[in-house]
């Protein structure tokens, strides 16, 4: 894992020490709350219904357990408890007091932790997939990259009041557990026929109000150019993104806009302007950042384990739980474990400080010292060797953490919605925590195989809900929280915008509506075909059909 | 009291201090005043600019709107004394962009000075993309400038500044180290 | 029914005015009947005039829960009012009570249908 450098802590003391001084100046009324509104969020503190709420960054999804602790640490001091994992893999912090943030911040510092960039009109925290270095169909680690970009872009003295937000997610293998298609810029490491490593830049991909799956502007930009690159796409946007609607913002809007090809060529003809050799990062720094993630230390072993064997054998919990939650592993003998924040019933994506610091020690002990939060609201511990399998399951168990339910229809990401969120406009959580009891049946949901459930309790769709494979979308009808679903989305690499079911639901008729169009699928199945398989071999009437005539 | 603040010193190190304003702007439904160096909008100089220059007498220095393209200026600029881009809110971004290009397209080595919506909390941002004049919306002093451009240790990313960013300050450990 | 609301500043908190302060119970807060319009636009000015204590103030319609007393009409109100719905021991509804049990029972004002409240979890 990368380590921060005494470069890297001086610049977050830095940091910590300006937002103290802000906080001080707004409590003392020399900054209004307008000017001081941008300057907190830029370090990702909102106020949100009930109290402050702090996002705390957790670059490209990765933690080591010290930070885990620190985390947990926070929830039990100035929160309630307890931390909620976000579709961007980050951390939020529910409860916070704009009094305690500066501390708090500087508590997260001492573990090189940051809020940095969490939100505001700037480049965000970048995303990567959580399986980096630890599975075996990546081309490249995009930790790498993302940690290239973490610090080109951190307080970015050009691109810092861009129209809008920016994201931006890396892959490194062919499946996609990163979504980039529908992000602002998705950056797929791919190798040329050459062997040349280099990206697939997507741009203008992006949910809310006006979703789109990115088209591709370049096929293969050679990966030492990535960040001149970057700068004249965001210089483009920053030129001519629109600032007049805060709903046209987003570069989606001037890609579609312009058209792919001419924002293409328009970024090609300012990248051709650029100083390259001073832009790029050198080869010695980028050697120094790869090294840091290099440096795993895997042990030889053999590909199978009897002890796991034996222990699946024997138990038919830790059976389900490695056919649902244990990935391959690029080295043998070992695995990559999810942790599912998806207890039937729970509040999705929430894991209690108890259980933060239970999986910081199996990072530690089992783990070597990493542990990831994916964009499906999970833990994962990316490198356990089978051979601890049975130990790691049953410490996990026994803390409510062995729900063996990954990508199965429980496995619901929900965004904290009108519980806490003050866009929201209808409840989320409740709607997850109803369909996830409606399949608690671990067998069922099992025989109904993969099914991405996805909740958005507004339209700027934090919870993912229109590349879902059933998205929920709450409205406010007439003051009233109905939800609006929709079929066939996809967040993977064969990315997809959901179409609308219907006329909107009332709360207590979503579950029912799910349990109708998941009966649907099971009847009108061939062979091994997933939820989304039929979906696009039927199309959407039967499942309309199903659940409308079920209404009246 | 002068309301312009201006950086002064060496390049790396940033020191703002209250600096005379010798330039008077003139909005486009002003007449231009008889003498005195004067700020004037793209348009009305790019009608009226050529006559003023030619007397010799006073500088002129052009406002360009954020959506306005600095590349507008480029043949003119070795005759301009400030250019001056407008923040007409805190959070338009586009002027950072225009200063860049200044100094870095276009190696302008006159004064880029921010008016409208400034506030010292841009003022790390600023000075790195090449303001070094400042008209502050918010008050604020030259000590409060010179500690918020100087706040930061370290930067990760070049711009138009010449301060060493962290891949430099790394390189140059290790090279201290090897010897 | 009115009554008048804000977040506090330092912490975040929900609150509500009462006769020249801020309190934090819905329960206590001062209520304005439809002739007291000025009086509801005096306490949002009397938030607004003190921006290093309050943020955002702002009036909101109440409604009358049948023998149990007021609650917001809105149930995003209600929310700010009670804590998150799905954590029933987390803020202002951990104390439970006569007004809790109020706002958990309250039906919005728009309702249309004869649904169960949208409020009380299951």
């Amino acid at each position: 894992m990368y380590q921060y450098d005494v470069i890297d802590r001086e610049f977050l003391t830095d940091r910590s020490n300006e937002f103290r001084h802000q906080v001080v100046r707004r409590l003392a009324g020399d900054l209004t709350e307008d000017q001081f509104k941008p300057l907190r969020l830029m370090n990702g503190l909102y106020l949100q219904l009930h109290a402050y709420m702090l996002r705390v960054a957790i670059p490209y999804g990765s933690l080591n357990a010290r930070q885990a602790r620190r985390l947990a640490w926070v929830a039990r001091t100035y929160d309630k408890g307890y931390g909620h994992m976000t579709t961007r893999q980050n951390v939020q912090f529910n409860w916070i007091k704009l009094k305690d943030a500066p501390d708090i911040l500087d508590a997260l510092a001492e573990v090189d932790l940051h809020a940095i960039q969490t939100s505001g009109n700037c480049i965000r925290n970048t995303t990567a997939d959580p399986y980096a270095g630890a599975t075996a169909e990546e081309v490249d680690d995009p930790r790498v990259w993302s940690e290239v970009i973490r610090q080109w872009s951190t307080l970015h003295p050009e691109f810092s009041f861009l129209p809008r937000k920016f994201k931006i997610a890396i892959t490194g293998a062919l499946t996609d557990r990163a979504a980039v298609k529908v992000h602002d810029i998705g950056l797929i490491l791919r190798r040329a026929r050459d062997g040349s490593l280099g990206f697939e830049v997507i741009v203008g991909g992006g949910q809310g109000r006006t979703p789109y799956v990115g088209p591709t502007i370049k096929q293969h930009l050679p990966a030492g150019s990535l960040l001149s690159y970057l700068e004249a796409v965001l210089r483009v946007y920053n030129r001519h993104g629109r600032r007049d609607n805060i709903y046209k913002a987003r570069i989606k809007i001037l890609v579609a806009a312009l058209g792919a090809e001419e924002f293409g060529r328009q970024v090609e003809e300012e990248w051709a302007k650029i100083d390259q050799g001073r832009a790029d990062l050198g080869d010695v720094e980028l050697a120094r950042i790869r090294g840091a993630f290099a440096q795993t230390p895997f042990e030889t072993l053999p590909a199978r384990s009897e002890a796991f064997e034996a222990a699946k054998a024997a138990s038919p919990s830790l059976a389900r739980f490695a056919r649902n939650n244990v990935k391959p592993h690029k080295k043998p003998g070992y695995a990559i474990v999810e942790v599912s924040l998806k207890a039937i019933g729970q509040t999705p994506g929430d894991a209690t400080a108890d259980q933060l610091d239970v999986v910081a020690d199996l990072a530690e002990r089992y783990g070597l010292d990493d542990l990831r939060v994916t964009h499906a609201q999970n833990l994962v511990l990316p490198h356990i060797k089978l051979d601890d399998l049975p130990a790691v399951h049953a410490i996990l168990e026994a803390n409510g953490l062995a729900t063996a339910n990954i990508d199965l229809v429980s496995d619901i990401i929900a965004c904290p919605g009108l519980d806490y969120c003050a866009l929201a406009n209808a409840r989320a959580i409740p709607i997850a925590q109803d369909i996830a009891k409606t399949f608690a049946d671990p067998d069922r949901a099992e025989t109904i195989g993969e099914l991405k459930i996805k909740i958005s309790g507004c339209i700027n769709a934090c919870g993912h809900h229109h590349v879902a494979h059933i998205g929920i979308l709450g409205v406010d009808k007439k003051g009233e929280e109905f939800y609006q679903l929709s079929l066939g989305g996809s967040g993977a690499e064969d990315a997809t915008i959901g179409k609308i079911l219907g006329p909107a639901l009332p709360a207590d008729r979503v579950a029912p509506a799910i349990d109708t169009l998941v009966d649907t699928y099971l009847a009108a199945r061939q062979g091994e075909e997933r939820f989304l398989d039929t979906y696009r071999r039927v199309g959407l009437e039967p499942f309309k059909e199903a659940v409308y005539a079920q209404a009246d | 009291m002068p309301k312009l603040i201006k950086l002064v010193g060496a390049k790396d190190e940033h020191q703002a201090q209250w600096a005379e304003d010798a330039f008077v702007h003139v909005t486009d439904e002003d007449a231009i005043p008889e003498a005195g160096d004067v700020i004037l909008s793209l348009t009305r100089f790019q009608a009226e600019g050529d006559t003023l220059l030619s007397s010799n007498s006073r500088r002129v220095g052009v406002r360009i709107e954020p959506a306005g393209e600095v590349e507008a200026l480029a043949y003119d600029l070795p005759r301009l004394s400030l250019v001056a881009l407008a923040f007409p809110k805190y959070r338009d971004g586009r002027a950072y962009t225009s200063a860049r290009l200044l100094r870095e397209r276009f190696h302008y080595e006159g004064e880029i000075r921010a008016v409208g919506d400034v506030l010292q909390e841009q003022a790390g941002f600023m000075v790195r993309v090449g303001f070094d004049a400042f008209e502050p919306n918010d008050g604020s002093s030259p000590e409060a400038w010179t500690k918020a451009a100087n706040r930061f240790r370290h930067v990760y990313q070049r711009a138009a500044d010449v301060r060493p960013i962290a891949a430099d300050e790394r390189a140059a450990q290790v090279e201290e180290s090897a010897l | 029914m009115k009554a008048v609301t804000a977040n506090r500043l330092i912490d975040g908190e929900v609150v509500f005015w009462k006769q020249g302060a801020w309190v934090d119970g819905f329960g206590d807060a001062q209520l304005f009947d439809a002739e007291q319009g000025e009086e509801v636009e005096a306490a949002v000015a009397a938030g607004k005039a003190a921006p290093t204590v309050i943020v955002d103030p702002y009036p909101i319609d109440l409604v009358a829960v049948e023998g149990l007393g007021l609650a917001p009409v809105s149930y995003r109100e209600r929310i700010r009012a009670l804590g998150p719905t799905n954590e029933l021991l987390h803020g202002k509804q951990a104390e439970g009570g006569a007004v809790v049990e109020a706002i958990r029972h309250a039906s919005g004002a728009a309702r249309s249908t004869g649904r169960v409240d949208l409020i009380r979890r299951k």
